[in-house]
C-alpha cells in the first residue's frame, strides 16, 4: 500500500472548512550530531505526543489545540495503567497495549538484555494533538523539554508523534 | 513532532523519529525519521504482537546508530495486513 497523502487530505480538509491554505512547516536541512557513545552505553529515553497519561495523572484534552502541557512519567511505569485522551488519531489497540503506540516494555526489555544502557528516569507525553504556535514551541516548549533531557543525561530521544 | 525533535538535536542530543505520516514528516524534516507505514495509533504494530513491536524499536535504534547526516528517512520493511484510510473529518482534526 503506497503511503497516505497526508498533506492533500489535511489541505482538503481545511478547505471544506474553510479555513485559509495551512502554512506547513517545510524544512530542506536538519540538524544532525552523531551519538556520543556506543548504543549498549547509551541512556534512551522516549517522547509521545498521543495523549498520553498515566491513570493517576489527569487526562489530556482529547481535542486540545496549542497545548505546552508536558507530562514527566516514571521510566518503570506500569504500561496497564495509562489512558489516552486524543480525538486525532484511532488509539482503540493502544488502549489495549500501549505498546502499540508508546513501547515502554518493549524499551526495558532492551536496556534488560544489555541492547541499549539503559532507560533514562523519566519518559515523556507532550506536544500533543494539534499545536499551531510553532514559534513557541521552538523557543520555548522544546529547549524546556531539552534541558530536562540534559539534566536525565539523555543520550538518546525517541519520538513518537501519533 | 519533528520540529521538537530538530530543537532537541540542536542542543546536542540524537533523536530518532517515527513517522506513520510520510509526507507530513519529510516536509519538516527531522533529523532521523522511520517511517512505518501503519495506521496513526499503531506505529509499532499491533496489540501483542511483541516481535513486531520490538522489531521496530530495534530498526529506530539501529538508524540512530547509523545515520550519518541529518534529514535521513528510512522506510521500514514492513506493511499492514489490511488496507486503511485516513477520514479528518471523522476524527474532528
Amino acid at each position: 500500500m503506497q503511503p497516505i497523502r497526508y498533506v492533500d487530505a489535511l489541505n482538503r480538509h481545511y478547505a471544506s472548512l474553510g479555513h485559509p491554505p495551512y502554512r506547513w512547516t517545510i524544512n530542506d536541512s536538519a540538524p544532525f550530531v552523531k551519538l556520543s557513545k556506543p548504543l549498549a552505553e547509551c541512556t534512551v529515553t522516549m517522547l509521545t505526543s498521543g495523549g498520553i497519561s498515566q491513570c493517576s495523572a489527569l487526562p489530556w484534552n482529547a481535542e486540545a489545540r496549542n497545548d505546552h502541557r508536558l507530562d514527566a512519567i516514571p521510566a518503570g511505569a506500569a504500561t496497564d495503567a495509562f489512558q489516552i485522551h486524543d480525538a486525532y488519531y484511532d488509539h482503540r489497540d493502544a488502549d489495549r497495549d500501549l505498546n502499540c503506540q508508546f513501547p515502554l516494555d518493549r524499551l526495558r526489555e532492551l536496556a534488560e538484555e544489555g541492547a541499549i544502557g539503559r532507560v533514562a528516569d523519566r519518559v515523556w507525553s507532550g506536544f500533543m494533538g494539534r499545536i499551531y504556535d510553532r514559534t513557541r514551541v521552538i523557543n520555548e516548549s522544546a529547549p524546556a523539554f531539552a534541558a530536562e533531557l540534559e539534566k536525565d543525561e539523555v543520550d538518546l530521544l525517541i519520538a513518537v508523534p501519533a | 513532532m519533528g520540529l521538537v525533535a530538530r530543537v532537541v538535536e540542536e542542543r546536542g542530543i540524537a533523536t530518532v523519529c517515527i513517522s506513520t505520516g510520510r509526507d507530513l514528516t519529510a516536509q519538516v524534516m527531522p533529523p532521523r525519521t522511520l517511517f512505518v507505514n501503519h495506521p496513526m495509533g499503531n506505529a509499532f504494530g499491533a496489540p501483542g504482537d511483541v516481535a513486531m513491536q520490538r522489531a521496530i524499536l530495534e530498526q529506530a535504534l539501529n538508524l540512530a546508530v547509523n545515520a550519518d547526516h541529518g534529514g535521513v528517512l528510512v522506510d521500514a520493511p514492513v506493511a499492514w495486513p489490511t488496507p486503511f484510510t485516513f477520514a479528518p473529518a471523522q476524527s474532528r482534526m
